[in-house]
């Protein structure tokens, strides 16, 4: 089971066939572009003959009317070649830019459809990145280096063949910078790869530090640690810094060795022009456009040359994306049965994160359809593990899970979200209108319908004080909600999606005492008429639920009311107890005050 | 001190970052200049060698233009590479000497800095402002450079012809400046189109930080259909941009090529005519297009500078913000951990009175969480109070030296992040006697969380602890406080992310760990308030009833409600 591993990278080929299929709709608009950009460097290709024939007439003591004709002649070009050019940039964008569209919409769809496990094993950073980053990356390149690119590859392209129209040995003289350039992009590409890495990594060491130290600035400061994490920030810095100047170092070193080049195609065309003129095999004119020819070519040079780094990393970030859109799909049923009723089932559920160290050994457990049922044990018991293999986010290593009588492997993941809704006490506000964040639970939902969750989730009374009310803009970048609010959001979003079976994981964890009364209340009203799991540590949820499953050491040890486990001595006593005492009004030691 | 952080405006942080490092920004400014003229002077050695050599054919002439030639080459190259590394490094200098400074100030004890900012806000003007403001060694030596080559070009045009170059030097400008008017709407809108197709990047890394919580509600094929709504209004935008920018590319090429061919049409007259020679002809073209290069340079370089500007004044805006407190001189008296409040009015805060004995260990139920707030904030010395006095060991505490009250007064944070990779780096454990760690890691049960990982103590943990959950990074962190060992210890709600089971061990053990030396403890859980000396209620801003628990618990019927749920 290779699929549980790591994010996957294409290959090569794999990223050269996803291109094609992608490309696959536009090959007409392909060639269209082609062909405008080939007009427009060609007609650029007929400037420096123009310019020629000017020095050939002055050269022949033609009179100052005779420079007119090829000054017009070059007006009429530069106008074609900057129309075609234009153009031509902007067919470029209509063909790349559907494409980078259609390549991102399928990572995101990919990307929140994998498997959680797999995410979270191989880190939400790297899945993150992919879709920000290296989405970027290639947009960029899209965007910028792919008409660069264009552009340059043809002049140079041409200019070689306008060389070769003058006379075949200016065309060699020209291509002597060939070899320097190729060796030269050989070596900056093979030393500057690492060091682009290095300094990425040192950027982002770099932010990192910075999140870490400015973002808990309270806990340095309390902790009298301002000193060392100013001592870290500057090393992180200084770090970063130099390798931004090895690759500045790198960079000026490849530009200097182009220059080379050009010195060398420049000198090597200027004496061949001056031995064929000598001869009479080319006028001075031509000599002229021809050193003209290459001195223009500077620029694109460098340009092509230059964005070959831009190029890599677009190429990397391709592959990485095209490694996302190449997972499987997951598996839905053809004929997926429908769950009887709201019941679940479980039978000799195991699981482990890694080999050898199971959080689950065997639990087999069964609710009723509308039961209300708490799950309860000291951290690290097991209690998330479970919910997850209920709510089918994670695959259970052995065992099996039946929703409604109906396994969830026949049901498949479609219908297995939409019967079983899970609220975590990680909490999340989507960046975005208030209104927007809840229409992901139910995408077609009325205002009305919005309040009515809100009202349930106990959070109308905060949301009708927003300023905006249902369009205020919330989450990251607008207005910050704290975390019993972002709690009771996830409550109303349960509330819209409308789960008939709901599974509460520690949802008041971080309310403290007064606000998890409240988010209790809130929860308790959400869940009416399901079937509901609650992973709970304030045990007043455990006492008001139908029953109470004891989870210990990845073992259920436990079940049964409140009642009859609080007073049968075992797990759940225990808890009750230290619950409880705490709670416990003991009798008065003092006499009663005045 | 303060005064002089006051009056620090963005210009003058500039200023200082050109002055700290004058002779690299002059060096680098003096070799770049030379490379752009270098540059400049490419057509005219060109025009040369085909004036004395290919047109006469004169092998001498053909020598010595082409080592002319070369030895511009040399120049041109070595100016470059030199300057630029100069100029690099002393930019990165400057940058890095910025995002130290802000860095300190933020950290510096006296606060005050991030008064009003979010992280991120801070982040960002620490990362991007420091660089672009760095960047201002470039706009320096690029700005002279380009103004430089300018210059020489001008100045080789007037020499070659006074008419052709007056057209030149007056024409080529206006018509640039004209052309960039024109299409400076063109240019914003494209801009915003561009911003408006970045926004589905934040889209996508949103929903993915958020995947768990889709997957909860079975939101995901809504949050599919919702990001590619939203990828094709960015196409749309970005298309459109596309268009626009590409319009103004060609408009600009039509204007400075017409430009080019109206130079090549009056040089050429000028040459058939007998009063420029073809070489200079050549070089007057030459230097007309290369001229594009410097004076588009010069708008990169104005629009670089009002950005290092606004990045200055940013930064120079966190700097002097004000210091929330000042720092004491003197070292606190004793350690014996007594600490008096007198009256103290501050926020939520209403004339509160409060005295903790030494080694007393006292925990205190805040009827509103503003309450806990101001007096954790008062405690640890971030604010000074309204009015009031706080005293520790008979010393005022503004007359103490801040890293030595935190040092003696630890007011651990609730939501306190953890630092380091590893969890022995997050309770910055000791590198020698184990016995003060044990110790600390049994009173907060975070032993038997280190029991079950499988590197124990040195199991890793990624940003700050994030991997681990909500129960553990509690304990963690509040087996820091412990560790710390300092003589007055204020926790706040240190026990919301555990069971009670645990919560109860946790509170018995931090009983048994802090014997002896003064404890505070802000919570509203019952098994925490329990194991107090004494239980203080602040109700309307003040002490409102002072007793142990189960008084408390007789006595006030608000108490009970507050407690027991």
């Amino acid at each position: 089971m290779n699929s549980l591993g790591l994010l996957p990278t294409a290959g090569a080929a794999d990223t050269r066939r996803a291109v094609r299929e992608l490309a696959r709709p536009y090959r007409g608009r392909a060639a269209a572009t082609l062909v405008v950009l080939v007009a427009g460097s060609a007609a650029g290709m007929a400037v420096p003959p123009l310019l020629g024939l000017i020095v050939d007439r002055v050269a022949d003591g033609r009179a100052p009317a005779a420079i007119t004709q090829p000054a017009l002649a070059l007006l009429v070009l530069t106008i074609v070649q900057a129309t075609l050019t234009a153009f031509g940039t902007a067919m470029i964008a209509r063909l790349g830019e559907p494409m980078l569209a259609t390549l991102r919409e399928r990572v995101v769809r990919r990307a929140l459809s994998l498997p959680l496990e797999q995410v979270e094993r191989a880190g939400r950073g790297d899945l993150l990145a992919r879709v920000g980053d290296d989405v970027g990356a290639v947009a960029d390149a899209v965007r910028n280096a792919l008409p660069a690119l264009a552009s340059s590859a043809l002049t140079i392209g041409l200019t070689v063949v306008g060389l070769a129209v003058i006379d075949w040995r200016l065309a060699l003289a020209g291509l002597c910078a060939v070899p320097v350039q190729a060796l030269t992009l050989r070596w900056y590409l093979r030393t500057s790869t690492p060091v682009y890495a290095a300094e990425r990594a040192a950027g982002s060491g770099r932010a990192q530090q910075l999140l870490e130290s400015i973002g808990g600035a309270a806990t340095v400061r309390a902790y009298g640690l301002g000193d060392d994490h100013g001592a870290r920030i500057a090393a992180r810095s200084h770090d970063a810094m130099a390798l931004a100047l090895r690759t500045v170092r790198l960079q000026t070193r490849f530009f200097a060795q182009l220059n080379g080049a050009e010195w060398l195609g420049t000198t090597a065309i200027l004496l061949v022009g001056f031995l064929l003129v000598r001869d009479g095999a080319v006028s001075v004119g031509e000599a002229t456009a021809a050193a003209l020819y290459f001195v223009r070519l500077f620029d694109p040079l460098n340009t092509l040359l230059g964005l070959f780094d831009e190029a890599q990393g677009a190429v990397a970030g391709l592959a990485r994306l095209v490694g996302i859109v190449g997972l499987p799909e997951p598996r839905e049923p053809d004929a997926p049965p429908l769950p009887r009723d709201a019941s679940v089932r479980a039978t000799g559920l195991r699981h482990a994160y890694a080999p050898g160290r199971e959080v689950l050994c065997g639990v087999s457990i069964d609710i009723a359809a509308g039961e209300h049922v708490a799950l309860v044990g000291v951290s690290g018991a097991g209690k998330t593990t479970l919910a997850k293999l209920i709510t089918g986010l994670h695959q259970p290593t052995a065992g099996e899970i039946f929703i409604g009588g109906a396994s969830i492997a026949d049901l498949g993941p479609t219908v297995t979200r939409r019967t079983v809704g899970l609220v975590t006490q990680e909490v999340h506000v989507f960046a975005g209108p208030l209104a927007d964040d809840l229409r992901l639970a139910r995408p077609g939902a009325s205002d009305d319908e919005l309040w009515e969750a809100l009202e349930r989730a106990g959070a109308a009374g905060w949301a009708r004080a927003l300023p905006e009310r249902l369009d205020t803009v919330v989450g990251h970048g607008g207005h910050r909600l704290d975390a019993a609010q972002a709690q009771q959001l996830a409550l109303a979003r349960l509330a819209l999606a409308d789960p008939p079976i709901a599974i509460l994981d520690e949802a008041a964890a971080e309310a403290g005492s007064a606000g998890a009364r409240e988010l209790e209340a809130s929860a308790a009203r959400v869940l009416a008429g399901r079937t509901a799991i609650v992973v709970a540590h304030r045990l007043t949820q455990a006492a008001s639920a139908d029953r109470v499953l004891v989870l210990d050491q990845g073992i259920l040890c436990e079940a049964g009311t409140h009642d009859e486990l609080a007073g049968a001595g075992g797990r759940y006593a225990e808890l009750w107890d230290a619950w409880d005492q705490a709670r416990r009004v003991a009798p008065r030691k003092t006499p009663p005050g005045p | 001190m303060n005064d002089a952080r006051h009056r620090l405006s963005g210009a003058a942080l500039l200023r200082e970052a050109v002055r700290g490092r004058r002779r690299a920004v002059t060096g680098g400014t003096l070799l770049l200049m030379t490379h752009q003229v270098a540059e400049a002077l490419v057509p005219v050695v060109v025009g040369v060698v085909i004036d004395r050599a290919v047109a006469t054919g004169e092998t001498t002439a053909l020598l010595w233009s082409l080592a002319l030639l070369a030895l511009l080459f040399v120049v041109l190259s070595n100016a470059f590479r030199i300057g630029y590394a100069i100029i690099s490094r002393a930019g990165f200098a400057a940058e890095h000497e910025l995002r130290v400074r802000l860095a300190q100030r933020v950290l510096d004890p006296a606060g005050g800095a991030t008064a009003g900012s979010m992280p991120g806000e801070l982040l960002s003007i620490a990362t991007s402002d420091a660089k672009r403001a760095g960047a201002i060694a470039h706009v320096v030596a690029f700005g002279a450079a380009g103004i430089a080559a300018i210059a020489v070009a001008a100045v080789v045009l007037l020499r070659i012809s006074v008419p052709l170059g007056l057209l030149v030097v007056l024409g080529l400008p206006p018509l640039l400046v004209v052309v960039n008017r024109m299409a400076r709407p063109l240019v914003r809108r494209a801009g915003e189109q561009q911003e408006r197709a970045a926004q589905v990047s934040g889209l996508a890394t949103d929903l993915v930080s958020g995947l768990r919580v889709l997957r909860g509600v079975g939101a995901q094929d809504a949050a599919v259909e919702r990001y590619r709504r939203s990828s094709r209004d960015a196409l749309e935008a970005t298309l459109r941009a596309a268009r626009m920018e590409a319009a103004f590319d060609g408009a600009m090429k039509v204007f400075t090529g017409a430009f080019l061919v109206l130079v090549a049409l009056v040089a050429g007259r000028l040459a058939a005519a007998g009063r420029i020679s073809i070489g200079e002809l050549i070089a007057a073209v030459g230097l007309t297009s290369f001229l594009v290069g410097p004076l588009e340079m010069l708008t990169w370089v104005g629009a670089e500078l009002a950005r290092a500007r606004a990045s200055a004044a940013r930064i120079a805006a966190v700097l002097s913000r004000p210091a929330a407190v000042v720092d004491g001189t003197r070292a606190p008296a004793s350690s014996r951990g007594d600490l008096r409040l007198r009256n103290v009015s501050h926020e939520a805060l209403r004339d509160l009175t409060l005295d903790v004995r030494p080694g007393e260990f006292v925990t205190i139920l805040a009827g509103d969480p503003d309450y806990a707030r101001a007096l954790l904030a008062c405690l640890a010395r971030d604010v000074d109070p309204q009015d009031g006095t706080i005293e520790l060991d008979g010393t005022p505490y503004d007359a103490i030296e801040l890293v030595q009250l935190r040092r003696t007064v630890l007011v651990a944070p609730h939501d306190a992040e953890l630092f380091g990779a590893t969890l022995a780096e997050a309770v910055a454990a000791p590198a020698g006697s184990a016995t003060a760690l044990d110790a600390a890691l049994a009173a907060t049960t975070a032993d038997e969380l280190v029991a079950t990982l499988p590197d124990g103590l040195d199991s890793s943990m990624t940003e700050g602890g994030r991997s681990l959950s909500g129960g553990q990074r509690q304990r963690i962190a509040l087996a820091r406080a412990v560790l710390a060992q300092p003589a007055v210890l204020v926790l706040h709600d240190p026990t919301t992310a555990v069971d009670a089971a645990t919560e109860a061990r946790i509170a018995s053990g931090l009983r048994r760990v802090r014997e002896g030396r003064t404890t505070i403890v802000l919570t509203s859980s019952p098994a925490l308030l329990a194991i107090g000396d004494r239980v203080i209620v602040i109700e309307g801003g003040a002490v409102a009833a002072a007793g142990s628990h189960n008084e408390l618990l007789h006595r006030i019927d608000g108490y009970r409600d507050a407690v027991l749920a």
